[in-house]
This record gives C-alpha cells, sequence and structure tokens, in this order.
C-alpha cells in the first residue's frame, strides 16, 4: 500500500529523515521502504505543435502532419487518430525513443510517405488504457519541451500491510502509528456538514435482508450536484499514490478512503428503482454484470446491494454498469457499510475480484466511528466540490451494533512474555496514542477499550504485542542464560538418514532433490502401483499428482541431464513417496523412500581399466554392502510384471518387500542415446528404520587360521549361479566361513558350447583350533559328490 | 659345544635369517638380534671372561671378525634392497591415480543437517509430520480461521479427498504438542508446499526448520537468545540479527529476523539488494489459542516458535539467483558440492 509523505502530513508532524521513519515503522510491523513515484515518460517524448495537417494521398484514414518540436526543423509524422488538428499542442516520440522494451520509434514509411515519430495517445504513453485518440495538450505546453517535465513526483511509502491491519491501510492508520512512536500528536479533520436537502427519510429507504453479512448500512442523499474534473489539490493526491483521476466524486470517495481506511461508495440515485436499497444474498446463478464489463453468474455466498428491481453492486467488492455515477448525474447516494469480513473475503475468492474496498472489507474495517466520519468527509467533500445539497438525516441500520472488546494487562504477564519490566506509564503512554480509551488502572494492571478499527486486538497477548512493538521489538535485550528442557525422546531417524546420504555420496553418487509433484502417467508409472494422489488445484498439468515412486522422478532427472549431454549421471533422493488410501482422514500414506540410479561407468575413464558399465552387478553390489551395514539379511524375488526392465528384483526382508532392484531394457531410452545401461533401485527407507536394530556387541575375532579351498565347477550354462551358492553355503559345513564366486568362463572353443566353469573360492575356520586339511577334505568331497549328482557338476 | 662350533652355528643361523628377510624393516630387526647393544655377539663377549685365559685374546679375535663379516653381510644385503628399490622406481608414478567417482551431498539436506546440528547442541529434539495434512492442523490449529485473509499469505494445494499440501512445517507444533506434555523443544525439518507460480524466485516446494519450545517462564528474550546463538554458530560470531514486528496468526508477539549480509558484512551488496540485511526467519510468541487447542494451560505454559526457510538461506549462501537450479538436479551442479 502507498501512503504520500505529503498527505500523510496533514494528520502528524514528520521531523525525522525519511529513511528513519521507514525503519522504525518497520520495525514496529509496519514493513516499508520509501520512494519516490511518478509518471515516468521516455525522454524522447516531446511537446509538437501541429502546424500543417494533410490528407494521406493513398489512405484515406491517415493524414500527414508536419510538427514543430522545437528543434527548427519540422518533422513529418504520419497520423491514424481521427483527432489530430492542425495548432495543436501534443505529444511526439521522436525518432530512436523507446516506448516499451520492444517497441522503439524509428524512421519509417507508411503507404509510401516517410514518418519521422509518433504522436501518442494515452495507452501509448501508459497513461491510461484510452486508444480513441491522441492526447491533446493545453497551449501552456512549452514546444520542444520534454512531456515528462509536466508530471510531479511524489514521496511515498511503499508499506506491506499483514493481513491483521486493516487500520493501518490508510493515512490516519499510518498517522497514528508514527503517532505512537514519536509520542506527536494525531490530527483529524474536523467535517462541516450542512444539511440542506429534504428529509432522507422521505426519498430513500434501506433494507438489510442479509444481517449476517451486512450488520450496519448507512445511506446520504446529495441532490444537485455537478460531476466536473477534480480540482488540482485532489486531483494531486489522487496521483500522488498512484492513482487516476477520474472525476470530483469518484475521487472524492477514494480520497476518503485513503484517509479514513473505509471503503465508500456511490450511486447515481436517479438510476435506483424505487429509490431503494435492498442488502440479501445473492441467489443461486444469478447473472450481475460489474464495473469491469464481466457478466458473473453468482453463487448463494455472494451479498449484493440491489434496488427493488436488480443488483447494484456486489457488497465491499465492485460496484455494477447500471447505477455507476457517470458525467450525467446530478443525484447521488453514498453507501457507508459494514460487511463481515468472511462473507466479502468468500465473495472476492469466488468472483476472483481483489479491490481497494475487498481488501479492507475482508480484513475488517471499524463499524462505528470510522464509518460514520467517512460517510460524512465524504459528504461534506461532495457538496465542496460539487456543489448540491445533502438531505436531512443519515439512514442508518444497525440493529446489533458491535460490542467493544475491554481488556485488562497485567504488568507481570508482559514480563512473563517479553522477559522484560516495561513501565505502567510506557504502557499507558501507547495505548493513548494508538487512541485505546483507558477504563481502570491499579498497581499491577490496566484495562483499555479496544478501538473498534482494530478487529486484531481481542486478548491480552494482544495487547502485549502493541506494548512490545512500539518499544521496538529489536531492543529487548536476549537471554544471557538460556534455560534446556530435557526432552524425554531423542530422535534416531535423521541421523539415520545423514548416514544414508552420506554412504550414497561416498560411494560417488550425488543427491538430487525432485519435485515430489509430477504428472498423471508418471505417477500412474510408480514402481509400487500405488494410486497417485491427485492434486486438485495445480500449477500445470506436469504437477497435478504426488509421485507414487522415487525412480520416476529420477528418469525425469536423467533425461534432463541426457539432453544437456551429462555423462556419469549416478544419483540418489530421499524423499515421501505418496500413496492414496482413502482409509486415512487426509486420503495420504507417506512412505520415506530411498531411490537411486545410475547411468555411469563402473569407474572414471582410467589408464589401466576398459571402460565397464555400473551394471546391475554394481547395484546388487552396493545394495549388499547397504543393507550388510544395517545386518540386515534379504532375498532376491524376481519380479517379471514390468515389461520396460530386462531384470527387476523385488527385495524381500522378513517377508515382506522393502524394496525393488533392476536394470531397464536397453532400448527404451533409444531416444536419449545413452552410453550405458540404466540401473535403479528403491528401498522403503522408513520400514527399514523401525526394523533397524544397532549392533549392540561385538563378535570376537578369529584366532585360528583359515584354510583356503577353490573349486572350478563345469556345469550347464542354464544353471543359476544363485542355486549353486545355496547348495555350498548349505552343505559347507560348519567351517564354512565364507563364499565367494570369482569367476565365470564361458569359451564353446574349450568348453562344451552347452556348459560353462564356476569358480568359487571356500573359507574355513574354526573357533577353537587350527583347522587341518583332514577337516576340509571330506567336507569338499561330499560337496562336489553333491554337486555332481543333482547339478552334473564336474572339475574343471 | 667348542667355542667354534657355537660361532658357527651362529653363521649358519645369521644366514637363515638374512634370506629370509624381505625388507629393510626386517633387517633392522636381524641387526638388532645378532649385532645389537643386546644381540648375541654382545653376548658372546660378556661371556669371554669364562673362557680359559690362553685362549681368550683367539676367541676375541675370532669373535671380532665374526662380528665383522656380519656386519658385511648385512651391508651387503642393505645394498640389494637399495637396488630392487630402483628398480621399482622405473614405474611411472606420474601416471594420475585412478579415477574414483566422486559423490556429493545436495546443498539442501547439506544445510539441514548443518542447522539441525547445531540446534541438537542447543538440546532440540527432532519432530516430523506428514506432508499431506488436513485443514485443521495445517490452518485452524495454528489460528487460521477459516475465511481469513491470513489464509492468503500461503497459496495452498488441495488434494482430492479434502487433504492439502502443507504450506508450512508449523503443523508439526500441533501435531507434536497433542501427544506430548511440556515441556517441549523440538525442531521440524521437511518439505512444504505453495501454489504460485515458478519462477526465479519461488518455487512450488521448498523446505522449512521449525522450533518450539514450551515450557513455565519462556519468554521473547529467551526467544532472542537462542535465535542469536544459532545465528552466531551458523553465521559465524559477527553476525548482527535485527528483530522487525510482523504478523503469523500462530504467534503474538510475532517478529521476522534479519541478519547482517554475510557476504558484505552489512555495507550493502548484490546479495542483499544494498540494504545490508537479509531476511532469514520468522518467529514468536506461542499464541495462547495455538495452546488452548491443545488444551496446555495458558497461565502455565508459555513458549516460543520459529520457522525458517532452507532454499533462501542456502541461494543467499551458495550466490545462487534462482530457485529452480536447487530443483534441477544437473549433475555438473550437484558434483560442486
Amino acid at each position: 500500500m502507498i501512503v504520500s509523505i505529503d498527505w500523510l502530513k496533514e494528520y502528524i508532524d514528520i521531523d525525522m529523515p525519511l529513511e528513519d521513519l521507514a525503519e522504525k515503522l518497520t520495525v514496529a510491523g509496519l514493513e516499508c521502504v520509501v520512494k519516490e513515484i511518478g509518471k515516468s515518460i521516455p525522454k524522447g517524448v516531446v511537446i509538437g505543435h501541429v502546424l500543417e495537417k494533410k490528407r494521406h494521398p493513398s489512405a484515406e484514414k491517415l493524414s500527414v502532419c508536419t510538427i514543430d518540436i522545437g528543434t527548427g526543423n519540422p518533422a513529418t509524422i504520419v497520423c491514424g487518430a481521427p483527432n489530430v488538428e492542425a495548432g495543436q499542442r501534443v505529444p511526439v516520440a521522436t525518432v530512436g525513443t523507446q516506448l516499451t522494451p520492444d517497441f522503439t520509434i524509428s524512421k519509417t514509411k507508411l503507404r509510401g510517405v516517410e514518418s519521422n515519430g509518433m504522436i501518442c495517445a494515452e495507452d501509448e504513453l501508459n497513461l491510461g488504457d484510452d486508444h480513441t485518440g491522441i492526447i491533446v495538450l493545453s497551449d501552456d505546453h512549452e514546444i520542444g519541451k520534454s512531456y515528462n517535465d509536466y508530471f510531479s513526483s511524489s514521496l511515498v511509502l511503499d508499506i506491506d500491510v499483514t493481513a491483521n491491519r486493516p487500520d493501518a491501510m490508510c493515512h490516519w492508520g499510518v498517522a497514528r502509528e508514527i503517532s505512537a512512536i514519536t509520542e506527536k500528536p494525531f490530527k483529524k479533520a474536523s467535517i462541516k456538514l450542512i444539511e440542506d436537502g429534504p428529509e432522507v427519510d422521505s426519498i430513500a429507504k434501506v433494507q438489510i435482508d442479509a444481517l449476517d453479512g451486512c450488520p450496519r448500512y448507512t445511506a446520504r442523499v446529495i441532490q444537485g450536484i455537478r460531476i466536473a474534473p477534480s480540482p488540482a489539490w485532489l486531483k494531486n493526491r489522487i496521483e500522488s499514490i498512484g492513482l487516476r483521476s477520474i472525476n470530483n466524486v469518484v475521487d472524492a470517495s477514494n480520497y476518503v478512503l485513503m484517509e479514513t481506511g473505509h471503503p465508500l461508495h456511490t450511486f447515481d440515485f436517479d438510476k435506483l428503482k424505487g429509490h431503494k436499497i435492498k442488502v440479501r444474498f445473492a441467489q443461486e446463478g444469478e447473472k450481475f454484470e460489474t464495473l469491469d464489463h464481466k457478466e458473473r453468474e453468482l453463487s448463494s455466498d455472494m451479498l449484493l446491494i440491489c434496488d427493488t428491481k436488480a443488483p447494484l453492486a456486489l457488497a465491499g467488492i465492485m460496484g455494477g454498469i447500471e447505477s455507476e455515477v457517470d458525467d450525467n448525474t446530478v443525484n447521488i447516494l453514498i453507501e457507508s457499510a459494514y460487511f463481515t469480513p468472511a462473507v466479502i473475503r468468500k465473495g472476492s475468492k469466488l468472483e476472483q475480484i481483489s479491490t481497494d474496498a475487498s481488501k479492507r472489507f475482508e480484513r475488517g474495517t471499524d463499524p462505528n466511528e470510522t464509518l460514520v466520519y467517512a460517510q460524512n468527509r465524504l459528504a461534506a467533500l461532495i457538496v465542496e466540490l460539487a456543489g448540491g445539497s445533502i438531505a436531512k438525516g443519515m439512514i442508518d441500520i444497525y440493529p446489533e451494533p458491535l460490542e467493544t472488546k475491554i481488556i485488562s494487562l497485567r504488568y507481570d504477564y508482559v514480563k512473563r512474555v517479553t522477559g522484560v519490566d516495561i513501565s505502567p506509564e510506557n504502557c499507558k503512554s501507547i495505548f493513548s496514542h494508538l487512541e485505546f480509551t483507558m477504563i481502570s488502572e491499579d498497581e499491577d494492571s490496566l484495562t483499555v477499550e479496544v478501538p473498534t478499527f482494530r478487529p486484531d486486538i481481542e486478548r491480552e497477548i494482544d495487547l502485549v504485542e502493541e506494548v512490545l512493538r512500539v518499544n521496538n521489538i529489536d531492543k529487548i535485550p536476549s537471554m544471557k542464560k538460556l534455560t534446556m528442557s530435557v526432552a524425554e525422546e531423542c530422535d534416531k531417524f535423521h541421523p539415520f538418514l545423514t548416514d544414508i546420504r552420506n554412504f550414497f555420496a561416498g560411494h560417488g553418487m550425488h543427491e538430487a532433490v525432485n519435485n515430489s509433484l509430477v504428472s498423471k502417467n508418471i505417477g500412474d508409472a510408480g514402481i509400487w502401483g500405488y494410486t497417485p494422489l491427485n492434486v486438485l488445484n495445480p500449477l500445470s498439468k506436469e504437477m497435478d499428482v504426488l509421485r507414487t515412486d522415487m525412480i520416476q522422478p529420477l528418469l525425469i532427472t536423467l533425461r534432463n541431464n541426457a539432453l544437456k549431454k551429462r555423462t556419469n549421471i549416478r544419483l540418489f533422493e530421499l524423499a515421501n513417496v505418496i500413496e492414496k488410501n482413502d482409509h486415512v482422514d487426509t486420503h495420504a500414506v507417506e512412505h520415506f523412500n530411498l531411490g537411486v540410479l545410475c547411468c555411469s561407468p563402473l569407474w572414471g575413464l582410467n589408464w589401466t581399466e576398459e571402460d565397464k558399465p555400473a551394471d546391475l552387478f554394481y547395484m546388487k553390489g552396493v545394495l549388499d554392502h547397504f543393507l550388510g551395514n544395517l545386518n540386515f539379511n534379504y532375498k532376491l524375488k524376481e519380479n517379471t510384471n514390468r515389461d520396460e526392465f530386462e531384470i527387476l528384483y523385488d527385495i524381500v526382508i522378513r517377508k515382506s518387500i522393502v524394496g525393488k532392484i533392476g536394470k531397464y531394457v536397453d532400448g527404451y531410452f533409444e531416444k536419449l542415446q545413452l552410453q550405458y545401461p540404466v540401473v535403479v533401485m528403491e528401498l522403503q527407507i522408513g520400514k527399514l528404520f523401525n526394523w533397524y536394530n544397532p549392533k549392540q556387541q561385538y563378535i570376537p575375532t578369529p584366532q585360528f587360521p583359515s584354510i583356503f579351498r577353490d573349486i572350478s565347477l563345469v556345469m550347464d550354462k542354464k544353471s543359476k549361479a544363485v542355486t549353486i551358492l545355496n547348495e555350498i553355503n548349505q552343505h559347507g559345513g560348519k567351517y564354512l566361513v565364507d563364499l565367494v564366486l570369482y569367476d565365470v568362463y564361458i569359451d564353446d572353443t574349450k568348453l562344451d558350447k552347452n556348459k560353462k566353469a564356476l569358480s568359487f573360492r571356500l573359507e574355513f575356520r574354526s573357533k577353537t583350533k587350527t583347522l587341518k586339511d583332514e577337516d576340509v577334505d571330506n567336507v569338499m568331497n561330499k560337496l562336489f559328490e553333491r554337486l555332481m549328482n543333482q547339478y552334473g557338476a564336474q572339475l574343471r | 659345544m667348542t667355542i667354534h662350533e657355537t660361532i658357527k652355528e651362529v653363521q649358519e643361523q645369521f644366514k637363515d635369517v638374512l634370506k629370509n628377510a624381505r625388507d629393510p624393516l626386517m633387517l633392522e630387526e636381524v641387526k638388532n638380534t645378532f649385532l645389537g647393544r643386546k644381540g648375541k655377539i654382545a653376548g658372546f663377549f660378556s661371556m669371554i671372561g669364562e673362557v680359559p685365559p690362553d685362549t681368550r685374546k683367539e676367541v676375541g679375535k675370532m669373535l671380532n671378525e665374526l662380528k665383522r663379516s656380519l656386519n658385511e653381510q648385512l651391508e651387503l644385503r642393505y645394498a640389494e634392497f637399495q637396488s630392487e628399490k630402483k628398480q621399482k622406481e622405473r614405474v611411472d608414478y606420474t601416471l594420475p591415480g585412478y579415477v574414483v567417482h566422486k559423490g556429493s551431498r545436495h546443498p539442501l539436506t547439506q544445510a539441514v543437517d548443518d542447522m539441525l546440528s547445531i540446534f541438537k547442541r542447543l538440546g532440540f529434539d527432532i519432530a516430523y509430520g506428514p506432508e499431506v495434512e488436513t485443514d485443521w492442523f495445517n490452518f485452524e490449529s495454528l489460528n487460521f480461521p477459516p475465511n481469513h485473509p491470513a489464509r492468503d499469505m500461503q497459496d495452498t494445494f488441495y488434494t482430492e479427498g479434502g487433504g492439502l499440501l502443507r504450506t508450512h512445517t508449523s503443523p508439526v507444533q500441533t501435531r507434536y504438542m497433542a501427544i506430548h506434555e511440556p515441556p517441549v523443544r523440538i525442531v521440524a525439518p521437511g518439505r512444504v508446499y505453495r501454489n504460485e507460480a515458478i519462477s526465479a524466485r519461488s518455487y512450488c516446494l521448498f523446505h522449512q526448520i521449525e522450533g518450539l519450545y514450551i515450557d513455565t517462564d519462556i519468554s521473547f528474550a529467551d526467544l532472542k537468545g537462542t535465535i542469536e546463538l544459532f545465528c552466531r554458530m551458523y553465521y559465524g560470531k559477527d553476525v548482527k540479527i535485527k528483530f522487525r514486528t510482523s504478523y503469523f496468526p500462530f504467534t503474538e508477539p510475532s517478529a521476522e529476523i534479519d541478519v547482517s549480509c554475510f557476504l558484505c558484512k552489512g555495507k550493502g551488496c548484490r546479495v542483499c539488494k544494498n540494504t545490508g540485511w537479509l531476511e532469514i526467519m520468522g518467529c514468536g510468541m506461542v499464541d495462547p489459542n495455538v495452546l488452548k487447542v491443545i488444551n496446555y494451560d495458558t497461565e502455565k505454559y508459555t513458549g516460543y516458535a520459529f520457522g525458517l526457510g532452507v532454499e533462501r538461506m542456502v541461494m543467499m549462501r551458495l550466490g545462487i539467483n534462482d530457485i529452480r537450479i536447487l530443483f534441477e538436479n544437473d549433475v555438473e551442479f550437484l558434483r560442486q558440492f
């Protein structure tokens, strides 16, 4: 919100540098900066004098003008405006002027005639929306002078008013704050109201059929006014805060709004059917055209101001076309009302209109003094500016006046919350400058009545905030001796995650953070087969569900990297995936998962190693290491449900699927021209954490030496390594402590073409003695016999 | 055994161990065993008094000869090692080391870890809450009444079935308090969502860390002391901190916290937009309405809460001027951390 410094000075003395003032207001809760605003018309736009106007030889609607632009060398300009005439003073954008970032005036030919500039309309200079004709200036504009020199600039405060402070959305409010901070008096203008018209009740009626939406409605009628441009002082005020001056009545209404913060509305009284105002809620589907020329279909939550026939305005939000004050208006009705904040907010949301009025009503205006002051102030101001006579009396429907709030503030409570002693005198001074009424006081507390323009003050704690913020919250001394209450719990999850992150980073992977919002087809493709949870108001189709797995978003990341020709893509991410589940209140079950994706060589390019990919066996190794660290035994179970995978396993722990590991079919990413296979893994970390039991005790290190035995077996190509490994592990005897498959040999020239050779190294060790050869020979023989009988294995 | 036989045996022994010494270190051991101050040869010399006087001279000579011979053999063996070592130098050790893949942590999760470890030192426990929230926890329990303009402060994504994506980590406050009695001293990290057009300055999701401390006699001065300590631990001891009044429905009084720009030390630069200050978090005393919602005695307990945006702090620190970079996951970006 913009407030003008000059205007503020009508209500409060400001005798400190503006930067300091802004700083003080900011600390007190009105975050603001000092700005200079004014029209900024490009320098190349100068005042021109139309010397001559001729018809364009070949275009009926164009004229060829000769224009004195003060250079002594008149310019020829082709103009399409219907209102250009010789003798006019006009703004001319000369050749080379940049009007918008992508529009610079250049020498050009229009239908064969050279044109050296452009005569400007309002919209072309960003002064308004009008494009019906060029701007015609009065003769006191000096030829050749920069047009911008005719606009004054003003110093303003640009304030970011928080949602709880409707009272500060006007000059009064800001002046009141300054008054509290500087302890200078805050002055309001007094009103001279002459009611010399007929009794208002005899000419107008107001009826409220929706008291819950409109607890108070006041109206005054002024007859015999004359709509005219605003006088200079008013025009300046209006323009100084960046608004456009329209006419005396509209400007006066905006002036009072910006002065007091109370929105007002003026109706053309003669357009009111039955000269009666009726406030009611809309009927479902009722149609209404607002001032912005939009035909709206209303819901029954929308509060309307109507006459006896039809709606006139969306109450507190926007007026309608039908009852608008126009140049021919002579009689007006002024509305100053109080609308229920929640009703206005709902309506403003529904219709997606936010206006100066709705912004204030939805935050809460003052239904009492300010409402009446604004009504009277506007009536008096209009008579002063536009003549006319005010009808006697004010229609005022306010059956249930708002009760004022009376709150006590205990000084020891102030101390308890702020940690410092604030003197009673200090408190009293603050409340008096903020226009709170002192009701009573004693040694330990004071009691005040809260002004009705402060809907945010409801409780003792709110008074504490007033004291604290006006006193400069930054000056509260900070506690040097901090207390630390002992919590009973001690989180282990975050350190667990940190370990995981460091593990994968240590394995040469980069941690990613992906968007949780993905497109529906990405959500549907999730590896777990969850139903995705829809977002009802997504930013775009690309983000209309929550991700159902970690792998799909990592694939998008892979794609984005591949498109940038990045290689060595090794990524992991930890985050929630969401499963739609109608049995919980949010319809969402969150699983905290880990995703890993590799499309990379195993090693960086080296002078000694061939370029091996990080393939599924690499990922299996990482998985082994990872789950081994956490002391989990797991099994892999092949999952054949997904065609895009060459191989996909379920990772099973305690008979429950806790993860997936797999390799995509090479052709699946054909378009990306990847150099390496894409292998992925996903693990339910939340589940693993719940099961995880950190190792408590150490295992004594072996005291006796091991005996190693290598065995190389030729067997059927189709036999699975895992079968043989299991077989050896199961029948390796009590001394077998380790088993490694260290070679796979396939060579059709040296072996039968249906055969392969697998080599294993077995490590035997006893806890109680040094093993002798005969301790293991027997086992080895039996083992070989078994493998020979069951799998046709032969020694190589 | 005659002395001659003994010497011979020692010579044989020496030859054996010398042969088995595989490196200079083992050679050093051999030298100590035989020729050291308490070695075998020294032992013989000390026994020379027991030899009949007429042969003493001869035995002495033999022992000296033995000592010389062993020394000579040792030197030869040392020399052998030297030449073996030289042979090794013929490998081109200037070749680069094998390229081991470098991994990295995302700057966001690193920052969260850094901050959490500070809060842990200050005695805060860590708590969590769901990302898909109910309106009650995200708004109503935090003193955002329905149809209140404060809700406009946080544009919300709604999900099917009546839930929403939490717009801040503050619902963890009420979730935690609902199942714990005071004292409560927690920080809660996590993802939050805002339905705002994606641009260089805003993304539809970001990370927050929420803090909450409820006990008897907790004041705004405690909050200031704690936040100041946190900022010094995170930004360094010279950082300056400024509190200014603000508004959040769930705290009263509320404040925003600015820290002096770490880049220009408050002089004004591009990062702080020439103000010298950076806005880093919101905070305040927990509103009694929030405490009432979970049936804490508001006359007995007070407390503070704060919330900081991790992305902002990371962007300022790293000089990132477009938040989308953090979610792009370009490996060329990620590998820098």
